[in-house]
């Protein structure tokens, strides 16, 4: 089991201070988390609430205030572990004056890639991030969708297990996001791991497997999707031709006889508006967790 | 040219060298360590902090030799394209306005012409190139910080090390390259501004002595040839109608004459003696007074600093350069001596003709000494003697080396005293340079004033043998590697600040450390107490010296002993080691540079070389470390 487990953050804190150790911000505070191989894990939470904090810490981008973060049981700061990671980060940071082609070189040339499988892959990217007609063009040149789309194959390039996408689906159209998130689905069909956070709260529900909620730098929620979108205490009946009178006796009327019972279960609220309940009690009671984890 | 400090030798220099490097580099590296270590207690607690220093220090170790040189490579490259999207060609177009203008203004009449036009080139690429990687160096780094593309990097498995050291490379293979352009180009251009020909035609020269030709030769003739490059030259042909231009702002040409009927034609040669690259063989300088008593240095004429220091004419005094290693390949036929002498005259004597003066040749092992040459020494310019390597002596006698008790209280002295020679050393008519005159490749020349009432001065460097010349295209080559040398200063500090300070305060950072190395000296003269030329540098270290200003001491009486004196000079020697190491880490930024050597046609010797590059690599060595290290602690994404 503990082989499975790829992410690993203990109590995991980070304040950013500015230039003489003043404390500015308390971006991320004691965060516990556990990402397992194969799964899909979404990280939401408003503007600010730490999100690509967590992910840079992740990355070794920025060192803990305390607690630990450990990605393949090796400590974040370790780069070694970068071999076997994808990080596409919120905008793609990528050098302008290089064609897609060659970025895809240059970043493979910093893994240990033959040339023969360089090309191959970097061929193979260009395709599937439909930039075959701009391979030959510098970054400078390209659309916000299509830098994203590089960013991503840059991404991808040693075939990683664990990717990291910083809101992947920002700047791409309606096909694009169709496309990213096949490609993700496809990805964890590969066994590789996803940690992904984004604002797309539709996309988020069509492809986590799990989720975290994050407010102003705290836990509020953790656990599956259709678990945490699953309303427990209410039942839903779909019924067809029923009368008056049994309506108002539908409760009995199930039981004994009747109307014709069409589905019978829990509903499920949308991601949207569990999110913004979410919201909405963590800035009503502040510091509380909302609701105790519910894993499946 | 006066070269003011003396080379060490590079086998002499390789025992201090690089223990230098260690111990400053061996204390920094400590210092760094103490300091982590402090930092992480204050943290983390002073338990917790072994642990974290202990694996800072494994993973530095690591990081600092595992490094692959694929992504070195890879990353090299980016930073060479990195250059080249910035443009950097734009700096070889200004460069080439920049000689195309100085054909122009640059006077090839000019009394040194190569002085000129190797100072300009020289010059010229040094300040567009330095500047150049300047910006480059300093920039790279916090503009990928700033565009976070440094992000997308470190977030492969790419270490810290790899990073500094693929800019260090790529900066440096790119300033290099546009350097082999630009020398290319200085080269051509020096060449060709220097290259010029005169005209000798007859009806400018005269025959001299009697018009009659000796049988089966021409009348010697001389004259003066046409005017090109703003000079003429004398001109002189002998009976067999071989001539030469005679010098004339730094060369000469060789004249040949060729005869059909009553016709002569003249054709000029090229330029000779222009682009050359003398190898000088300094000596050892020491004095005797008129008593023919040893002196470290000869007699003030006044001035404080002066450089030169004073023998007196018409008496024994004598300036000695002892000179090592002179083995006979070098000097096949004669001694050629180059000396460049301060005259200074209390009466006024014949200023025309020039001081006269003698050289004695001493074998420093049998005190051997022939009076070889008397001569006329030209003041202001270089004169050149000639000893050949059998010398008919003047005057044979021995010079014995004697102690002698000093005066009271003081050291006992040396003295030379004269032995006549034994009959048959007197009367043999020739000694040899090397088997008579030399130990091992090692002899004495003394050189004498012999006008009464007038003084010679004479500094180490005034005088030197000249070996046979060296190659000037690989002295220019080799003024190439003085600024190759600087540049890779340049960059190597300008990478190093830049991982922890903004660009422009980087380039700050860097000029003002290269321009710290000015005050090295004076640094490690307050350190060692003792200055470069071996002096002493009055008044201990700052502790010392503070106490003294106080209370109103003199630099040179002692301290009184005691608690207070004990405590203020241990203060000091921490104090001083400390101004030692920092003296050590600013390189002399100037003494890197070698555009004199070739601009003055003095060839730049292999020591020097060897000893310079093996300096800068080692500044590139520690300077690449330092600037792994704050990477490696900084927050990328900060
Ligand atoms: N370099 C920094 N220096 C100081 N404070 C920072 C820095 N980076 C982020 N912060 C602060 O940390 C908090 C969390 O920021 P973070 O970027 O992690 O948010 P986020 O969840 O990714 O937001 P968004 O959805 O807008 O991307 C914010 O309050 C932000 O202002
Ligand atoms: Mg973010």
């Amino acid at each position: 089991m503990p082989n499975d487990v790829v992410i690993e953050t203990r109590n995991l804190t980070k304040v950013y201070r500015d230039f003489w150790g003043r404390q500015k911000v308390r971006a991320l505070k004691a965060l516990d988390l556990e990402i397992r191989r194969g799964e899909i894990f979404g990280l939401l939470g408003p503007n600010g609430s730490g999100k690509t904090t967590t992910i840079k810490l992740l990355l070794g981008l920025l060192f803990p205030t305390s607690g630990r973060a450990l990605v393949f049981g090796r400590d974040a700061t370790d780069v070694t572990k970068n071999e076997r990671i994808g990080y596409l980060p919120e905008e793609s940071y990528l050098y302008k004056f290089l064609s897609a082609e060659e970025t895809l070189d240059f970043y493979g040339r910093l893994f240990k890639m033959s040339r023969r499988l360089r090309r191959q892959r970097t061929a193979e990217l260009i395709e599937q991030v439909g930039l075959v007609r701009a391979k030959r063009r510098q970054l400078r040149e390209y659309s916000k969708g299509m830098t994203r789309r590089i960013g991503l194959a840059q991404a991808l390039i040693n075939d990683p297990e664990l990717i990291l996408l910083d809101e992947p689906t920002t700047g791409l159209d309606p096909l694009g996001t169709r496309d990213m998130k096949q490609m993700i689905l496809d990805l964890r069909d590969r066994g590789k791991t996803i940690v992904m956070c984004s604002h797309q709260l539709d996309d988020v529900q069509d492809v986590c497997d799990r989720i975290a909620i994050l407010y102003e730098g705290e836990l509020k929620e953790l656990g599956r999707v259709d678990s945490l979108l699953k309303v427990h205490d209410v039942t839903e009946i779909h019924a067809k031709k029923v009368s008056d009178e049994t309506q108002r006796q539908i409760k009995q009327l199930i039981e004994r006889d009747g109307g014709e019972l069409v589905s019978m279960g829990n509903p499920t609220i949308t991601l949207e508006r569990l999110f913004l309940d979410i919201i909405e009690e963590s800035e009503a009671h502040p510091g509380r967790r909302v609701r105790g984890g519910r894993e499946a | 040219m006066i070269v003011e400090t003396q080379q060490l030798p590079f086998l002499e220099w390789l025992q201090s060298g690089p223990l230098i490097w260690l111990k400053v580099v061996g204390t920094l590296a400590l210092a760094g360590l103490v300091l982590g270590y402090l930092v992480a207690a204050l943290r983390n607690g002073p338990v917790a902090a072994l642990g974290i220093t202990r694996r800072v220090l494994f993973s530095g170790v690591a990081d600092l030799v595992l490094i692959s040189p694929r992504r070195v490579w890879a990353l090299t490259r980016l930073a060479i394209q990195d250059s080249l999207r910035r443009r950097v060609v734009i700096v070889f177009v200004v460069f080439i306005v920049v000689l195309s203008f100085a054909a122009w203004f640059l006077d090839p009449g000019s009394e040194h012409p190569l002085r000129l036009y190797i100072s300009f080139v020289l010059t010229s690429t040094s300040y567009l190139v330095l500047l150049l990687v300047l910006f480059l160096s300093a920039l790279s780094l916090p503009n990928d910080l700033k565009a976070k593309t440094l992000h997308t990097i470190v977030t492969k498995p790419v270490r810290p090390s790899e990073i500094v050291l693929g800019r260090m490379l790529g900066f440096t293979v790119v300033g290099t390259l546009l350097l082999v352009v630009m020398g290319l180009v200085s080269y051509l251009f020096v060449n060709r501004g220097l290259a010029h020909t005169h005209e000798v035609v007859q009806a400018d020269l005269t025959p001299v002595g009697q018009a009659q030709a000796p049988s089966g030769g021409l009348v010697p003739m001389k004259g003066f040839s046409s005017k090109s490059h703003g000079h003429r030259h004398d001109v002189l042909v002998d009976a067999q109608g071989r001539g030469r231009l005679e010098m004339a702002q730094d060369h000469t040409h060789a004249l040949v004459c060729t005869t059909s009927g009553d016709e002569v034609a003249y054709e000029v040669g090229p330029p000779e003696g222009l682009l050359i690259a003398r190898v000088p063989v300094y000596g050892k300088l020491r004095f005797v007074d008129r008593e023919r008593v040893e002196k470290e240095k000869g007699i003030n004429v006044g001035d404080e600093w002066a450089y030169r220091s004073y023998i007196e004419g018409g008496s024994l005094a004598a300036a000695i350069w002892t000179f090592d290693d002179v083995r006979p390949e070098d000097f096949p036929e004669r001694l050629q001596i180059e000396m460049t002498l301060g005259v200074f005259r209390t009466t006024m004597g014949n200023i025309v003709e020039g001081l006269p003066g003698s050289f004695l040749i001493r074998n420093p092992k049998t005190g051997l000494t022939v009076e070889a040459r008397i001569f006329k020494a030209k003041e202001f310019t270089t004169d050149v003697q000639y000893v050949p390597r059998e010398i008919a002596p003047t005057n044979v006698y021995y010079l014995r080396r004697e102690t002698i008790a000093g005066k009271e209280g003081e050291e006992p002295q040396v003295k030379y005293v004269r032995e006549d020679a034994d009959a048959a050393t007197a009367d043999k008519a020739q000694f040899d340079l090397f088997e008579d005159l030399s130990d091992n490749g090692r002899f004495e020349v003394w050189l004498q004033c012999l006008a009464p009432m007038q003084y010679f001065g004479a500094a180490q460097a005034d005088l030197y043998l000249r070996a046979s010349d060296a190659s000037f295209a690989l002295n220019f080559v080799k003024g190439y590697f003085g600024i190759w040398m600087q540049m890779v200063l340049v960059i190597a500090f300008g990478v190093m600040f830049s991982t922890f300070l903004s660009g422009p305060v980087a380039m700050i950072a860097t000029v003002g450390a290269l321009l710290g190395g000015l005050f090295r000296p004076f640094m490690i003269a307050l350190a060692t107490g003792q200055t470069a030329e071996g002096k002493v540098f009055y008044g201990g270290g700052p502790v010392e010296s503070l106490i003294r200003i106080l209370t109103q001491q003199n630099v040179v009486t002692e301290m009184e002993a005691g608690l207070r004196t004990t405590v203020a000079q241990t203060v000091d020697g921490v104090l001083q080691f400390l101004i030692w190491v920092m003296a050590q880490v600013l390189p002399e930024f100037g003494q890197f540079g070698s555009a004199d050597y070739v601009a003055y046609g003095f060839n730049i010797s292999g020591a020097w070389v060897a000893e310079h590059g093996l300096s800068t690599l080692g500044f590139f060595v520690a300077l690449f470390v330092v600037g792994y290290f704050f990477l490696k602690t900084r927050e990328v994404a900060r």
